[in-house]
């Protein structure tokens, strides 16, 4: 959360000859981050953000106390200055009454006042100068005070209508469900359930607690009797109705992260002295206070090895209490431990831990030591996958690739395009567009889209992507298979054919020899399933034309996971042979519809004088392979070839049909 | 290698034709290689007895029709294999060499394929080797997870407010029957932090690890995307320090970014972190003088903190016998940083335009 701090208006509490810029700098390094500072109307206003766990900064008083410890740190004075009212001289009176009910779990301290003869009217120009600076719109001399008192201490206070608070009954407690509410702003509001709310003696709700009021109550420009009103409330609930009813206000940011009880009554009392001076308000009631279970401190203690070792340099006795203590901490110091009582405001303060981040970042992370990580390293290997997905990725940009970074998210319409059962996948349930819902357990959707969007700037694409899919497991998280797959357009099955050879060579795994088709996402005759690892081929036209393609694609899809489980790298040597070899081509004819992969495959088969078998030619019906032979032990004569050659003849007639072409 | 010749019948014109390539392309090959004197070669590939002359001799048996088309692919192959021959013998000459004909050097060159790797892959790869150098080793936990990892072991419970901070994509858990409590809420990971207890649950210390995955949050604007990449270091041991992450940080960005670049650590507040850091690195625009692209020389570069012992302790480690820090960075906006791409859209980055992907 950022605030807004004025220069002038922090100097009120903090007596200081820094400069902006030295208040600016220090403060990031030592504490809250003055993220940027404005220059308005001849004064700086610093932009500062609190983190979370910091309610007791997020006001100018708040930042002035921050500022007091950490700049003497840079050599420069600065003294925090309190208005001490608790002495405050108070008329009571007893001319009106509230009968209050409230419930010390919900609201831990309660304090009201009522007031009459006010007079609306605006507000000085030293409050709405003030006001502005910090960003909040004037609207009158009550309603700025109760700004005034939260932007200067963090704490917020309310002001009802006393008149519209019907028999003067207040009654605090959980709303039940569907219960409705209209708030300051118009808004109206179905409450959820145990939200803390006030009920007046006629029975209607008049606030919805610490997040904004109830328009029913609220103050107009005839108002003259009001109640002053400053409470804290249960965090935990603050926040789950301002979730639910998705209504934050600068108060429920505040009450929501846990405020401190002590602060209520100075405060409350400053708003007395206020309405009495700006409002000309008469104090018509008994002060009320309610706070069953007041402040006790707790004790946190840390141990000085640990301080040293989590700072890694010693941290001096003398040093270790001004820090803390200037903190507000009361601290005993000895050898062996630190223990500290922190004060009512830092309840962030809880282990060990928390007291070391004061000492360290109050002593300055700036002061401490560089080091590199000087234990002895741990003995872990990476996972080979990451490994090797980089190398695929290098190898397919050096063959000419393109990579993409698809979202890992398709609609719902694609999963029908598809014909994906989307029970089977992992769907987002607030999902930012209708883009993004479903978890893809296919990369294919998105490269195809992603083909399409490039069509009109290359007839050549050659794309490919190398993420996760998200594969269904019953009661499970998905499986995050990575997975690889690869576009070219037109029809080039003999293209990403290539590319698959090359990387099933590159994992050292021999290519499948069946003869499968691929998934009906392809055309069944110009694809190919290659097991358990992908499959590749060119994409069903139908499909194609339901996703607005023109032009035939060629796809590979290759599972990563599954080339990494069955790499086999090792590389056995084999000598370089002495003898030469010898090499010729032998073209068959076959009959229609032979495939050539077995026939290669059971070439090799023949005789250990066949070393190698590639496919020369193919035309027609004929198949011309390029044989070589060589033996280990020999020069081949014409007759040792002559040989081998009769039994491929034979072998080929016999397993294929297939007849030598004479030329 | 030697190739086999086989007597045989008269040719087919298409034969013939495939076979005098063949030739030219073996001959080439075959000259190039070989360290045998010039006319030593041109007897072997051009002379009668020679493959070229065997296969020159079926012209006899071509039909008149096709006799003009086979005689131009004869003296086709020839001629490139007399072309081999002589700058073969230009090369093995001892004579300095000269040439006549005027030669164009200017000529554009002939590009082996081009392929781009997106920037988001090269980022992941020069991070990657850098932490590997001083020991820490890439892991890669689920983007899919439980919420238990992604919140509750980082200490933060169901409901509390830090949890604002991290635009989550919850996952309808419906279909996924409760089996055990920790998968009964799945999220897409915010943040690679989901990856700290799960890697704590090894049960190896010490532990150095990067962690670099998608991560996801409901955002789209032009400096947030849906789905972007984020990079964590975690280092548990005994005595790990402050001084010992911001050596990590100093290393990275001096690594990373250039030597003359600095860094400083901010108080921050992270539930699973204490005591927390924002992470600075000096502006590379304004050497940190302070300039529009930055805050008053500085940018903001990470999150970081000693791990809670609360997390140590989810992790099965003794919050009193070691201490760690971790530290998360987000990689598009890293590369950016350093890069100058002067990316004003952080968008563009998924948007896989191919004229955007090739500049890279």
């Amino acid at each position: 959360m950022n605030i807004l701090v004025p220069d002038s208006w922090l100097r009120e509490y903090l007596k200081t000859d820094a400069t902006p810029k030295q208040i600016k700098e220090y403060l990031s390094l030592c504490g809250p981050s003055v993220e940027r500072s404005n220059f308005i109307k001849d004064e700086t206003v610093y932009d500062i953000e609190i983190t979370s766990n910091r309610p007791d900064a997020m006001s100018v008083m708040g930042i002035a106390r921050e500022a007091s410890v950490i700049l003497p740190r840079f050599g420069i004075k600065a003294e925090l200055q309190i208005n001490q009212l608790t002495n405050l001289p108070i008329n009571k009176s007893n001319k009106l009454k509230l009968h209050i009910t409230t419930d010390s779990k919900l609201n831990p301290r309660w304090t009201s006042v009522i007031f009459d003869s006010v007079k609306i009217k605006p507000s000085p120009s030293w409050l709405t100068k003030r006001l502005e600076l910090v960003g909040v719109r004037s609207l009158n001399n009550v309603i700025d005070i109760t700004n005034y008192l939260m932007h200067a201490y963090g704490q917020p206070a309310h002001i009802f209508d006393y008149d519209k608070i019907t028999n003067g009954i207040m009654k605090l407690r959980a709303s039940k469900k569907g219960e409705t509410l209209t708030t300051l702003d118009g808004k109206i509001h179905t409450l959820p359930g145990e939200d803390i709310v006030i009920e007046d003696g006629s029975g209607k709700l008049v606030d919805l607690c610490g997040i904004m009021g109830g328009e029913n109550s609220a103050i107009t420009d005839k108002t003259t009797r009001i109640i002053l009103f400053l409470q804290t409330y249960d965090p935990v609930q603050i926040r789950k109705t301002s979730m639910a009813l998705a209504h934050h206000t600068e108060a429920s940011g505040l009450f929501e992260k846990g405020l401190d009880p002590e602060l209520v009554m100075p405060v409350f009392l400053e708003g007395i002295q206020l309405i009495q001076k700006l409002a000309s308000g008469n104090i018509a009631s008994s002060i009320i206070d309610i706070y069953p279970h007041p402040f006790i401190a707790s004790t946190v203690v840390v141990s000085r090895t640990k301080i040293d070792s989590y700072i890694g340099t010693h941290l001096e006795t003398k040093e270790i209490k001004e820090i803390l203590t200037n903190l507000g901490c009361t601290t005993t110091v000895d050898n062996t431990k630190v223990a500290v009582q922190p004060p009512s405001y830092r309840q962030d303060i809880a282990i060990d831990v928390d007291i070391i981040e004061e000492l360290a970042r109050i002593s300055g992370y700036h002061t401490i030591k560089d080091k590199l990580p000087d234990s002895e390293p741990p003995a872990i290997f990476e996972d080979p996958i990451l490994g090797w997905e980089q190398k695929l990725k290098n190898k397919l940009c050096d063959w000419g690739y393109t990579e993409t970074y698809t979202y890992s998210m398709i609609s719902k319409e694609l999963l029908d395009t598809f014909n994906i059962n989307n029970q089977e996948v992992y769907e987002i349930t607030n999902p930012i567009s209708t883009d993004w819902v479903y978890m893809r357990p296919t990369l294919l959707p998105s490269m195809l889209l992603a083909v399409k969007q490039n069509m009109p700037y290359e007839n050549d694409l050659k794309l490919f992507e190398l993420s996760m899919i998200y594969a269904y497991r019953e009661n499970n998280l998905p499986q995050e298979q990575s997975t690889l797959i690869i576009a070219v357009s037109g029809s080039r099955y003999g293209k990403l054919k290539g590319i698959a050879e090359a990387i099933f060579s590159l994992f050292g795994i021999s290519f499948p020899t069946i003869t499968d088709p691929a998934t009906d996402y392809y055309q069944q005759g110009r694809s190919l399933r290659l097991g358990n690892f992908g499959q590749l081929g060119e994409i069903d036209g139908a499909l194609l034309s339901k996703l607005g393609i023109n032009k035939p694609i060629t796809i590979l899809e290759l599972s990563v996971d599954q080339l990494v489980k069955h790499a086999r790298l090792k590389k056995q040597y084999t000598p370089i042979p002495k003898n030469p070899a010898s090499y010729e081509d032998l073209a068959f004819v076959v009959s229609d519809k032979t495939y050539v992969a077995p026939m290669m495959a059971s070439l090799k088969t023949i005789d250990p004088l066949i070393t190698d078998v590639s496919l020369f030619d193919s035309f027609n019906t004929i198949r011309t392979f390029h044989i070589t032979y060589q033996s280990d032990t020999k020069n081949l004569t014409a007759e040792d070839i002559s040989k081998v050659r009769e039994k491929i003849i034979k072998h080929m007639k016999k397993e294929f049909n297939a007849t030598l072409k004479t030329v | 290698m030697k190739k086999i010749i086989r007597k045989e019948e008269p040719i087919a014109k298409e034969q013939l034709i495939r076979l005098l390539l063949t030739l030219q392309e073996d001959a080439t090959t075959a000259i190039g290689k070989s360290a045998e004197p010039i006319d030593q070669l041109r007897l072997t590939w051009l002379g009668k007895e020679s493959e070229f002359g065997r296969l020159a001799s079926y012209m006899k048996t071509i039909p008149q029709e096709d006799k003009q088309q086979i005689g131009a692919v004869l003296n086709g192959v020839k001629r490139a294999i007399e072309q081999t021959l002589s700058s073969q013998l230009t090369v093995n000459s001892s004579q300095k060499t000269q040439h006549e004909d005027w030669f164009d050097t200017t000529i554009p060159g002939d590009l082996p394929p081009q392929g781009h790797l997106h920037i988001v892959t090269q980022a992941i790869e020069e991070i990657t080797t850098i932490f590997n150098k001083i020991g820490f080793t890439r892991v890669r936990h689920p983007e899919v997870d439980s919420d238990y990892y992604a919140f509750e072991a980082l200490n933060m419970p169901l409901n509390h407010p830090a949890r604002d901070e991290w635009e989550t994509f919850f996952i309808d858990s419906q279909k996924i029957q409760v089996k055990n409590n920790i998968l009964s809420k799945l999220v897409l990971t915010p943040h690679t932090s989901n990856g700290q207890v799960r890697e704590m649950e090894k049960g190896k210390l010490p532990i150095r690890m990067i962690n670099i995955a998608k991560c996801y949050r409901r955002q789209s604007d032009i400096s947030h995307v849906p789905m972007f990449h984020q990079f964590e270091g975690m280092y548990i041991d005994k005595n790990v320090s402050i001084g010992h992450l911001k050596g990590f940080i100093d290393y990275f960005v001096k690594q990373f970014f250039g030597p003359d670049r600095k860094s400083r650590l901010r108080p921050f507040h992270f539930q699973f972190t204490e005591p927390s850091f924002e992470v600075d690195i000096s502006c590379g625009i304004c050497n940190g003088r302070g300039c529009r692209f930055c805050k008053e020389g500085w940018l903001e570069l990470a999150g970081s903190g000693m791990i809670h012992p609360n997390v140590l302790k989810y992790g099965g480690i003794d919050p009193n016998n070691y201490s760690g820090f971790a530290i998360g960075w987000g990689v598009e906006r890293t590369y950016m940083m350093k890069s100058g791409t002067q990316l004003d859209d952080i968008r563009l980055i998924y948007g896989n335009d191919i004229r955007f992907l090739k500049q890279f």
